[in-house]
């Protein structure tokens, strides 16, 4: 990849999945094969009428075989994408193909055994540990989980399932889904539990479970916020964002599983005439006119992906097996025409909506907020000193340094409760005052002593927040300590090394 | 055949019911592993039905010669593909003179197998069995071949071709399905002509006295069955490239949606909308003009928005709101594009070569518009009339507000730039900056050009130039608030138009002071403002310009196609611009010069090395060559009377 150069295709990748038992048992023919060193899918066409034709040959970015594994797919194909996410720059990665190829495998694979962790886990795992080996860095990472099924976006994260979201655009961020939650997360673990609340959000509600789940789109977004000193002396933020895209079926839009012939790819006919809009605009030449139809929230949504500022990779799956011939071809036609789309990314510096910067700005603030309480606080101790001299406050803003703020705070609103709680008493003993006036100062008493608590519970909040929202910034090192570090970084660099090579080879 | 009271017959029904459930409901809910479960079971239903119907008439000793029909879906079953050869249908003339009477029993016994071999056949191209659903289809024609269009068949005639031309454009085949739909079409048309009394629906062969539908419900189903057969012919002549057949036929499904009530109100005006945009970009406004009156007054039936007080109460009436907004602010922005397209096209008939007004055939043809024009009009409408009795005249007074005819001066003009801007307002009520950026700039383009269009009318050069500065002072705000990382192409747009707008002014500016003054100098106050103006189309060029280069600022080596013309344009432009600012020092006037010749430079010299770039920009490209030739001798001229008062 040239530096100069600004644009750069889509990286297309297709896997072939290994035949199945139920295939083998059927003695489905064989009609894919893949040539690893060449980049190249060959398709034959089985039948007897075509013995004379040629196999049909696609060439790709890389191609994957049955013997294929995870972590060579995630080394050579992914990690660098999620690199340059880590580095601040948007990156998505599609996977597409019919139902039952092995998007799934390939996305998600099998998740507690790390041989066969499919793309999302390995990713996760990717992100942090390379948060935990970073320096004078400081992360955010949060997660998004939307799906969009018959044009209506779901939030999957959002308690209420049954409420749809809007597309919406502003001047300075562009696009955007309106009300989407995002969970700020600092671990793998917390990052897996919530893409499995999304998934199991995905699946309850539906009408026709098997129609929704191949036919909706799935969008987990992963944003990862890095603040850095710059050589200027200021704070730059960096954004990457990772969309996992899980895009719904390929098959045909009928279901699966007939018993008999299938049907071929022809231009169908729209039954309902709820259609009748798309067939009224389909007449229409768009240039002078106004349609109200407009592009599907999908492509709206990942316009950056697909030809914008984004690297894009889109892996492609598909099944050997001759009774799938049809479906094969169209995802590899497919395919071969998103290889054309040109991305344009760009390292996204600090954008407007870094939620980073106002995490360090509330953080910044809130501090602010109790050092002046603890500076209103000793500004009274030392006037309960002094005891009867009612002099002006002169020590405006005066803090001291270091001391141990919880202990000594402690007993700074003992003493000041245990205080009140004397003066209580003393009026209640003191018969020289008449009833209605005794009356009137344990009120006011008692109201001091409330207000205290509150002071006193505003405070703890406070320095509790604080420390949430410090919490939820990722640093390198301190948080994630694991001796395994090293070792895995060397393991990790020869394999880099060997793929490297392997490549060279090629 | 079993009396209609028997237990057979109701055990038939029953079955029948039963079948059409597990079809339409419970298939809804099969497993993934086995999607056909529910329509399998419902085949088999069928099957027993046919049996039972077979064995009625073996039982009742009537020789039935259609015997060998038979069970015909085994076929399917084993997954053998058919020969697919394309049938012919059978001559309309045919089925309404020749066979049985349709309520003879024989007629109604080929009636009740019929609907069954559709049912079936319907069944089979559900489970994607094409070529056995065919077969059933072809059974089901056959059938009904031996009798004579009635009330009793029709409906059947029709479902069955309408099934069959679906299959055969699945197949790509569509020149047999425009047959099967097309004598569908006749036959309706013919049994309307003739008969037209309230037919038979098919679930009606199968049902108890006591639940035969109403003569309304079987209107209803029957007229619904047609409007499915021009719906699906629209697509037929879509698919054979038959734009304006397909135009036609869409406009009759919505006519029918409409007259026999079957349609909901936004859906239905929202499509009539975007039919309009057929008609407009076809030049035929009146039908335009109609479909978008209509539109209009169908999508009040939707009724009243929902107040913003209402909204925040309840989920669904803000649903509501929003889409009611949503969808009359679509309507309205249809509505602009006819106001700009009608002006748009009059202007072109009307300027001359260098785009001013051609008085000599403004009054050519205002000369030509007769008056019968409009009665022409009439007659062309009564054919595509949209409305119902309640709706027709709210319609019609809609249309009265906006001509259809092209506008042939200012005031005619200026009535069509004032709906039009009157649609402008309501589409931005709801389309804002905050929230749909894309949409909004999209309607101050439009709401640009209807300025740009009504100026080409306007004798006034003033007023002209004040209707452009209008159009600078709605977009250049807007162009700088837009972040280009997310709106690059518009603001490029906007950049463009913003600098040709200011160019534009300029030029009238000039002329204004040369008219009125016409000795040879201009005063300075007049030289200050065609300089700032000038300067600032300068400006806007080299902007657009600038965001082409990369992010380190460097220019680009190679323009890309969809920026080359644009960019060397621009380019030319800007050179121009250089040269025509008014500078009295000749330090200066060398300066301007100097970079007006460097901007022709680089399109000279881009097109030399890329010859591919010549054929985008021929003109600009031959003037450039010429300059580059002719203003070195220029600036060395000024620069020697410099060098002489030295």
């Amino acid at each position: 990849m040239s530096k100069s150069k600004s644009s750069e295709s889509i990286k297309v990748v297709v896997r072939c999945r290994p035949m199945n038992e139920k295939e083998k048992a059927a003695k489905f023919e064989m009609v894919v094969s893949v040539d690893v060193k060449l980049g190249q899918i060959i398709v034959r066409n089985p039948r007897e009428a075509a013995a004379n034709e040629h196999p049909k040959v696609f060439t790709y970015d890389s191609v994957y075989d049955w013997n294929s594994k995870q972590i060579d797919l995630y080394d050579e194909t992914f990690r660098p994408l999620v690199d340059s996410v880590l580095l601040g720059f948007n990156g998505t990665i599609f996977a597409y193909g019919q139902t039952g190829t092995g998007k799934t495998y390939t996305m998600e694979g099998v998740r507690n055994d790390p041989e066969r962790r499919g793309v999302i886990p390995n990713s996760f795992e990717h992100v942090f540990t390379h948060i935990s080996r970073s320096q004078n860095q400081q992360y955010l990472v949060r997660a998004s989980y939307l799906e969009i099924y018959q044009e209506e976006i779901k939030d999957l994260l959002s308690k209420d399932q049954t409420r749809r979201l809007e597309l919406r655009e502003r001047p300075d961020t562009g696009v955007y889904v309106k009300d989407l939650s995002s969970f700020v997360t600092k671990s793998v673990r917390e990052i897996e539990h919530v893409m499995n609340v999304g998934n199991q959000n995905r699946s309850v509600g539906a009408t026709n479970m098997n129609e929704h789940s191949s036919r909706s789109h799935a969008i987990f977004v992963i944003t990862v916020e890095c603040s850095e000193l710059g050589v200027d002396g200021e704070n730059h933020i960096r954004v990457g964002k990772l969309n996992l895209v899980d895009l719904a079926g390929s098959e045909r839009q009928t279901k699966t599983g007939a018993q008999g012939e299938r049907l071929k790819e022809a231009t169908k006919i729209n039954l309902s005439l709820s259609a009748l809009g798309n067939v009224i605009s389909s007449l229409v030449d768009g240039r002078s006119s106004h349609i109200p139809y407009r592009d599907s929230k999908l492509t709206r949504l990942l316009q950056d992906s697909l030809g914008g500022n984004a690297r894009t990779v889109m892996v492609a799956n598909i099944g050997p097996a001759s009774y799938n011939l049809e479906e094969t071809l169209t995802t590899l036609r497919y395919s071969n025409r998103a290889k054309n789309i040109k991305n344009k990314p760009r390292i996204n510096e600090d954008p407007k909506d870094a939620l980073l910067r106002e995490f360090q700005e509330e953080i910044a603030r809130l501090k602010e907020q109790l050092e002046k309480r603890s500076g209103k606080k000793k500004r009274r101790r030392r006037r309960r000193g002094g005891e009867g001299s009612d002099g002006e406050d002169l020590e405006e803003g005066e803090t001291e340094e270091d001391e141990e703020e919880g202990e000594d705070k402690g007993d700074y609103w003992r003493e000041q409760q245990e205080k009140l709680e004397r003066e209580r008493k003393a009026i209640m003993e003191d018969h020289s005052l008449v009833a209605e006036e005794k009356l009137r100062l344990l009120k006011e008493k008692e109201k001091k002593m409330e207000d205290l608590k509150r002071e006193k519970d505003a405070g703890e909040m406070l320095s509790a927040k604080v420390k949430a929202m410090e919490s939820k910034l990722l640093v390198g090192g301190k948080n994630i300590v694991d001796h395994t570090n090293e070792q895995q970084k060397m393991l990790e660099l020869k394999r880099q090394e060997i793929t490297e090579q392997v490549h060279h080879i090629l | 055949m079993a009396s209609v009271s028997s237990d057979e017959w109701r055990a038939i029904c029953d079955k029948f019911t039963n079948a059409q459930n597990l079809t339409v409901v419970e298939s809804l809910n099969d497993p993934d592993n086995d999607p056909f479960r529910s329509k399998y079971k419902a085949r088999e239903l069928l099957r027993e039905i046919y049996c039972s119907l077979k064995s009625f008439e073996a039982g009742e000793g009537e020789e039935e010669s259609g015997g060998e029909t038979g069970e015909s879906g085994e076929s399917g079953e084993s997954g053998e593909q058919l020969p697919v050869e394309a049938p012919v249908d059978g001559q309309t003339e045919e089925a309404f003179s020749q066979g049985f009477c349709g309520d003879s029993p024989a007629g109604l016994r080929a009636a009740k197998l019929g609907a069954v071999e559709y049912y079936l056949g319907v069944n089979h191209v559900d489970t994607e069995e094409l070529s056995a659903g065919q077969e059933h289809l072809m059974n089901s024609m056959k059938l009904l071949g031996r009798c004579r269009v009635s009330s009793e068949n029709v409906s059947l005639f029709i479902h069955a071709r309408n099934q069959l031309g679906i299959l055969w454009a699945g197949r790509d085949e569509t020149e047999t399905a425009q047959g099967f739909l097309e004598t569908a079409e006749s036959i309706y048309q013919r049994y309307m002509k003739e008969d037209g009394s309230p037919p038979t629906d098919m679930a009606d062969y199968f049902s108890t006295e006591e639940n035969q539908l109403t003569h309304q419900e079987r209107t209803k189903r029957f007229e619904l069955a047609y409007t499915h057969t021009m719906y699906y012919l629209a697509q037929v002549y879509k698919n054979l490239g038959e734009t304006e057949r397909a135009a036609i036929y869409c406009h009759s499904t919505l006519q029918r949606q409409l007259k026999l009530n079957q349609f909901s109100p936004m859906e239905w005006a929202l499509n009539a909308a975007t039919l309009s945009q057929y008609y407009i970009t076809k030049g035929r406004y009146m039908e335009g003009r109609h479909c978008l009156s209509a539109a209009t007054v169908i999508s009040g039936l939707a009724g009243e928005v929902p107040s913003e007080a209402a909204a925040q109460e309840s989920e669904t009436e803000s649903e509501r709101r929003e889409q009611l907004r949503q969808k009359r602010a679509e309507i309205a922005r249809c509505w602009i594009k006819y106001c700009l397209n009608i002006l748009q096209d009059s202007k072109k008939l009307l300027e001359d070569s260098i785009g001013e007004l051609d008085t000599d055939r403004q009054e050519e043809m205002k000369r030509g518009r007769r008056l019968e024009e409009e009665e022409e009009e009439k007659e062309r409408k009564s054919a595509m009339l949209f409305g119902s009795e309640d709706t027709f005249d709210s319609i019609a007074s809609l249309e009265e507000k906006v001509r259809c005819l092209l506008p042939m001066d200012f005031t005619e003009a200026r009535a069509i730039f004032l709906v039009g801007q009157h649609y402008v307002t309501q589409a931005k009520d709801y389309f804002q900056m905050d929230g749909y950026v894309t949409d909004h700039i999209e309607i101050l383009q439009d709401h640009s050009s209807l300025f740009r269009s009504l100026a080409f009318y306007e004798e006034d050069l003033d007023r002209r130039c004040k209707m452009h500065k209008r159009r600078v002072d709605m977009m250049e705000p807007v162009c700088m608030e837009l972040n280009s990382k997310y709106y690059l192409m518009i603001r490029r747009q906007m950049m463009f138009e913003l600098a040709e707008t200011y160019n534009e002014m300029m030029d009238l500016k000039l002329t204004l002071a040369n008219r009125q003054d016409e000795t040879e100098s201009l005063d300075s106050h007049t030289i200050k403002k065609f300089n700032n103006l000038c300067s600032a189309s300068a400006k806007y060029f080299q902007m657009f310009l600038d965001s082409l280069c990369s992010p380190e600022g460097k220019q680009p080596e190679h323009l890309e196609e969809e920026v080359l013309r644009p960019a060397l344009v621009a380019r030319f432009r800007v050179a121009r611009l250089y040269s025509r600012l008014i500078c009295t020092s000749p330090p200066g006037q060398v300066e301007n010069l100097d970079k007006s010749l460097e901007h022709y430079k680089y399109v000279v010299d881009y097109c030399d090395s890329h010859p591919e770039a010549v054929a985008t920009v021929e003109t600009e490209l031959e003037l450039s060559r010429e300059m580059v030739g002719l203003l070195p001798l220029k600036i060395n001229r000024i620069k020697a009377k410099i060098h002489a008062n030295n």
